[in-house]
């Protein structure tokens, strides 16, 4: 068996779709809060569906935009699911009372995330913006466990909760979740703008990442993902993810509503459009993506021993604050 | 009996590696440690190389040990008792994993 993996995949394995900007919710992280686009109708997304089926794209994630504000998700779900491919989502949890749940299930659903940033529920609902949203976050973990449908809890990591992750574990023990992401905090959209007062520094990421992967050690009955390249860099760090460096543009990429590609949510630059234009062109011949995935080592990465394996950390965020794929992550303690 | 694929296991055909690994196999180079097939097990991506992933596609529940070996043998342009002990070890290591199963 061959268990080395350089080159490079005929296709992405998961794609990001993002259905809709529309959300019911404002807070405070959010990379597409602000943002308006065109959006497809069933048919055209039926169509999308097809050209992933055809490039045997395994996964699709709906994101947001809050994806149960559309009324066809359920019927785009069924049909994804109908073509082979695995389906999930995140949602806010507001709308995911018990019969959302169970048509989820039936609509061939393999997961559902559910967003919740604090165990305290008055810090979630501020940082959300949203007065109850805890309450419904976590009762709708417990519909999707009562539909029998497996349920995740995504929580951005910020200034809000950092030092208290052991309590979103807890919390999520407590509601049968299997699987807790850690996501890094990504200054995009809102985040861009709130990102004094959200992002952590570098030294406090590093303490936070040191602590975070004892205790993702320790757990045994909880899935702990953090997905966040800039771990590489941390000594004895022995994890082996299926690329290194960002993901995006090598294993995934993100669909806005209109139908355009980018490389992942938090990068603004479209390469082209599904319905448009050819795929393969698009993943082979993309410069954006060709530069993403051949990123030089810039300031203080040149020269650094540990970018053989973090390749310059989060690609989204060294853009984001620099204009330039190639410069150091800005969460970076090295 | 069949041999059968594990329904859980994620699975792709590398179509362009393939090609690029079939045209390094005429050239007559070693391509034993070059994936084409991709399975994603429990959130872990395993590959497959040239052989492997022709015996993974074959079982698909139509085919026992033996027709594998029949089939990769023709395939391959190999003598089918040269190839027969090749697929048994490969079925059963699989097997062993729970990535095959016979039905």
């Amino acid at each position: 068996m061959a268990e080395t993996i350089t080159e490079q995949f005929s296709a992405p394995l998961t794609f990001n779709w993002t259905l809709s900007y529309r959300c019911n919710f404002s807070c405070a992280h959010c990379y597409s809060r602000d943002e308006i686009g065109e959006e497809l109708a069933t048919a055209d997304i039926r169509r999308i569906v097809d050209v992933l089926a055809e490039k045997q794209i395994p996964f699709i994630n709906f994101g947001g935009g809050e994806p149960l504000i559309r009324p066809d998700l359920f019927d785009i779900a069924a049909y994804a699911t109908g073509k082979g491919l695995n389906v999930s989502m995140n949602s806010n949890g507001w709308l995911l009372d018990a019969v959302a749940a169970k048509e989820l299930k039936a609509s061939g659903f393999k997961s559902v995330g559910v967003s919740i940033d604090s165990a305290a529920a008055a810090l979630h609902d501020d940082f959300r913006n949203m007065p109850d949203s805890f309450p419904r976050a976590v009762a709708a973990l417990d519909h999707l466990h009562r539909a029998g449908l497996r349920s995740t809890m995504s929580s951005v990591i910020s200034r809000i909760n950092f030092r208290n992750f052991r309590e979103l574990l807890q919390l999520a023990r407590e509601h049968q979740v299997g699987q807790v992401y850690l996501h890094n905090f990504k200054c995009s959209g809102r985040g861009f703008k709130n990102r004094q007062e959200l992002d952590l520094s570098p030294e406090e990421w590093k303490d936070f990442y040191v602590e975070a992967l004892r205790v993702k050690d320790a757990t045994k009955d909880l899935r702990i993902s953090f997905d966040d390249p800039v771990i590489a860099s941390l000594p004895g760090y022995d994890e082996n993810p299926l690329v290194k460096g960002s993901s995006c543009g090598k294993l995934s990429l993100h669909l806005r509503p209109n139908g355009d590609i980018t490389p992942c949510g938090f990068i603004p630059l479209v390469v082209g459009n599904i319905l448009r234009d050819d795929f393969d062109e698009i993943w082979y011949d993309s410069p954006v993506l060709r530069q993403m995935r051949n990123k030089e080592a810039k300031g203080k990465c040149a020269g650094c021993g540990a970018f053989e394996n973090c390749l310059g950390g989060c690609t989204a965020r060294a853009f984001a604050t620099t204009g330039d794929f190639s410069q150091p992550d800005p969460h970076c303690w090295k | 009996m069949k041999l059968w694929r594990n329904p859980d296991i994620v699975w792709r055909i590398e179509k362009r590696r393939e090609q690029d690994i079939l045209q390094a196999l005429e050239r007559g180079e070693d391509v034993s440690g070059r994936g084409t097939v991709i399975l994603i097990i429990s959130g872990m991506m395993h590959q497959l190389n040239l052989v492997g992933g022709r015996i993974w596609a074959l079982c698909d529940g139509n085919r026992n040990e033996t027709e594998v070996a029949a089939e990769l043998a023709r395939e391959f342009d190999a003598a089918e008792e040269e190839i027969a002990g090749d697929v048994a070890q490969f079925v059963a290591e699989l097997m062993e994993r729970g990535w095959l199963r016979r039905g």
